[in-house]
């Protein structure tokens, strides 16, 4: 993969990595959870494996639909 | 070394110490907080070319993240009166 895309990847992994560390707001942890997919995702897709990024993207976002459910039901 | 790996270990890293001293101690933070660490460890099975491990850890923890909800909200909120 080419050098530039790498690096604009990683950053895109490690903002979303550190912001849910540190954040403390559940739906800004969700939030910055997506950004995390949305950079590893060409990672996956580099190495030509197409249905595990199909199988990663119908997988993933229903975990969040799953974890924002308890996050509305049991907010302060 | 290949950034893919690289970026994996620092996801787990980051992760399992997100997870072991969340900034909130609730049980929503430290679960969202253990998919960082989950991330890392996908990015790592990538590097390594474990395709049939990757889609079952994938689907596997999707489940299990759906069994924590379900239990720990119950609990969560049978303590809580909220419901």
């Amino acid at each position: 993969m080419n050098g530039i895309l790498i690096v604009i990847l990683a950053a895109a992994v490690l903002i979303g990595t550190f912001g849910a560390a540190i954040s403390k707001n559940p739906f800004d942890k969700l939030i910055y959870l997506s950004m995390i997919f949305a950079g590893a995702l060409p990672f996956i897709i580099e190495k030509g494996y197409l249905d595990m990024a199909i199988a990663a993207a119908v997988i993933v976002p229903v975990t969040t639909i799953i974890t924002l459910q308890a996050v509305w039901r049991c907010r302060e | 070394m290949t950034p893919v790996f690289l970026l994996g270990m620092i996801l787990l890293i980051i992760g399992a110490a997100a997870v072991a001293f969340p900034t909130k101690k609730t049980y929503l933070t430290r679960l969202i907080n253990l998919e960082i660490a989950e991330f890392g460890l996908l990015l790592v099975m990538l590097d390594y070319d474990e395709t049939l491990a990757l889609i079952t850890f994938l689907t596997v923890s999707a489940v299990s993240t759906f069994i924590f909800v379900r239990v720990l909200e119950k609990k969560e909120c049978e303590r809580r009166g909220c419901n």
